[in-house]
């Protein structure tokens, strides 16, 4: 009689794997980002004015979610082929043209006029109402390309808000199982690219680190100590004000010369991928006077 | 960020200047402004993150060193903190008491830095030069083979066997090291060989 023996020895320690990626859930994910923006406002932050918009922006994509139609998951069979073929199975030119985001959009727009805002952004906002179908699907189609003209941050900077909110409930219910990973810094969810990434806190993944997309939210696992616009780990180092306590820096690769914001969520659980890039802005500043670019990417702090 | 042509129809129907950053084009342009004048006071600093693997023992887990400043930049750098790899396969991230005190280790005001001597004798070791240590390791180590070097076994077959001087290696090192160590130390005979990387 033969037993086939499978010895696995991390079972010993008690020591789980982490998992490829959390999906987003939508409720929690507006509502916890939108608590964090306020915090942040409330703590004497020069750009209180900016993050306390933000927290009304982020607070109006939580309360959509309760009103928008159903959304329609997306089928096993592109799910299946999405895996067989490493893709992920959210696909972003076909969302382009989606009549429920250009909907989101529209709604969100609508909702957004309530909101307190400087004069440029109301004027960007009325005319991303008042623009044509073309003018909305030129918007949506940056959005999704991850890419921000520089001349008009400001109309994408709404267009971003409805496609985050759509792509979140979208990728909300799909499942982490059925993910394969698919090359470094790319969401295995919806091809995005990362915002930030964090070093992870809670009991499993203690100091793993998880990208978070900067588009759908969902958060996956990346090797430590490699570039996520290259995928180098040769030539990584921090940068930082202050060396030893800081839990946010930029992770910088002299092989491309590009940098991401990393997040120590193992030395405060508070922080959020989303609000908190936008609250160390000033990094980003001091960032732009060295030779690297940054490699995140966050509609909400374009031109950085 | 990826930076496009715009679509200048829809430019001049948002009705908005030309501002290059979201703050700036949102309205928000004196916060930024604020905050760009309170970091002018601040310098970045660079710390470094370094793969390694435990010295201990043959598990040779993965470990990530932290230090302050950057060697290859020509900085010098000190080493603040050790963990155990959360990537590593081995371990996952956990490490046993011995590792997990790696720098203390690292810092001990004990540890061994240079080679050194206790002559025949004496009561105190001395520091002394790696040339001279080698010199001295190797002489012994000739001497003891000279002596005790099997060449036959009771059958007359040849087997030369050096029983009376033994060999440690340490887990720490690459494939080619623990290679090199493997044939420097057979091949002298040496029977008594642990070397902590067989693993």
């Amino acid at each position: 009689m033969t037993t086939d023996l499978n010895p696995d020895p991390t079972v010993i320690g008690g020591v789980p794997k982490a998992p490829l990626a959390f999906l987003p859930r939508p409720a929690r994910l507006f509502a916890d980002r939108a608590k964090r923006f306020v915090f942040l406002a409330d703590s004497g932050h020069r750009l209180a004015p900016y993050l306390t918009f933000l927290a009304a922006l982020t607070g109006l994509q939580g309360r959509l979610l309760a009103e928008l139609p159903a959304i329609e998951p997306i089928g096993r069979d592109r799910v299946d082929l999405a895996r067989a073929n490493r893709m992920p199975p959210v696909d972003r030119a076909a969302l382009a043209t989606d009549p429920l985001l250009h909907d989101t959009l529209t709604r969100l727009c609508d909702a957004a006029q309530s909101l307190d805002m400087p004069e440029p952004a109301r004027l960007a906002l009325q005319a991303v109402i008042a623009g044509d179908a073309a003018d909305r699907h030129w918007l949506v189609e940056n959005i999704l390309a991850d890419r921000i003209p520089e001349d008009s941050a400001a109309p994408h900077l709404f267009a971003a808000a409805a496609v985050q909110l759509h792509m979140a409930r979208l990728v909300g219910a799909l499942n982490a199982a059925d993910l394969v990973p698919i090359s470094t810094g790319i969401c295995p969810a919806c091809g995005g690219r990362p915002a930030t990434s964090s070093v992870m806190g809670p009991q499993g993944i203690e100091n793993v680190r998880y990208a978070t997309c900067n588009c759908c939210a969902t958060q996956w696992n990346e090797v430590r100590i490699k570039c996520l616009c290259c995928g180098s780990t040769k030539g990584i180092s921090y940068r930082s004000v202050e060396a030893e306590d800081a839990v946010i820096k930029a992770e910088v690769c002299s092989e491309c010369d590009s940098w991401v914001k990393i997040l120590y969520q193992v030395k405060n659980h508070s922080l959020d991928p989303i609000a908190d890039d936008v609250a160390s802005l000033g990094l980003d500043m001091m960032m732009k006077d060295t030779a690297f670019r940054r490699g995140g990417v966050n509609a909400f702090m374009a031109g950085y | 960020m990826n930076i496009d042509l715009s679509r200048r129809g829809f430019l001049r129907l948002a009705g908005a200047g030309v501002a290059a950053t979201s703050l700036g084009a949102m309205g928000f342009g004196e916060a930024e402004a604020a905050e760009l004048a309170h970091v002018r006071a601040f310098k970045l600093a660079t710390t470094t993150e370094t793969r390694n693997t435990c010295p201990y023992c043959s598990v040779a887990c993965g470990v990530i060193m932290y230090s302050n400043g950057d060697v290859k930049t020509g900085e010098t750098a000190e080493i603040i903190h050790i963990e155990g790899d959360a990537d590593h396969p081995t371990n996952r991230g956990t490490l046993c008491p011995k590792g997990a005190a790696l720098k203390d280790f690292v810092k001990a005001p004990t540890r061994l830095t240079m080679p050194r001597h206790r002559a025949a004798g004496a009561s105190e070791f001395q520091e002394i030069s790696w040339d001279e240590a080698l010199t001295k390791i190797a002489r012994a180590l000739k001497d003891d083979r000279d002596a005790n070097l099997v060449q036959t076994n009771d059958a007359g077959v040849t087997v030369n066997r050096w029983t009376s001087t033994g060999f440690l290696a340490a887990s720490a090192t690459t494939n080619e090291t623990a290679w090199l160590t493997y044939k420097v130390v057979r091949s002298m005979g040496i029977v008594g060989f642990d070397n902590q990387a067989r693993v």
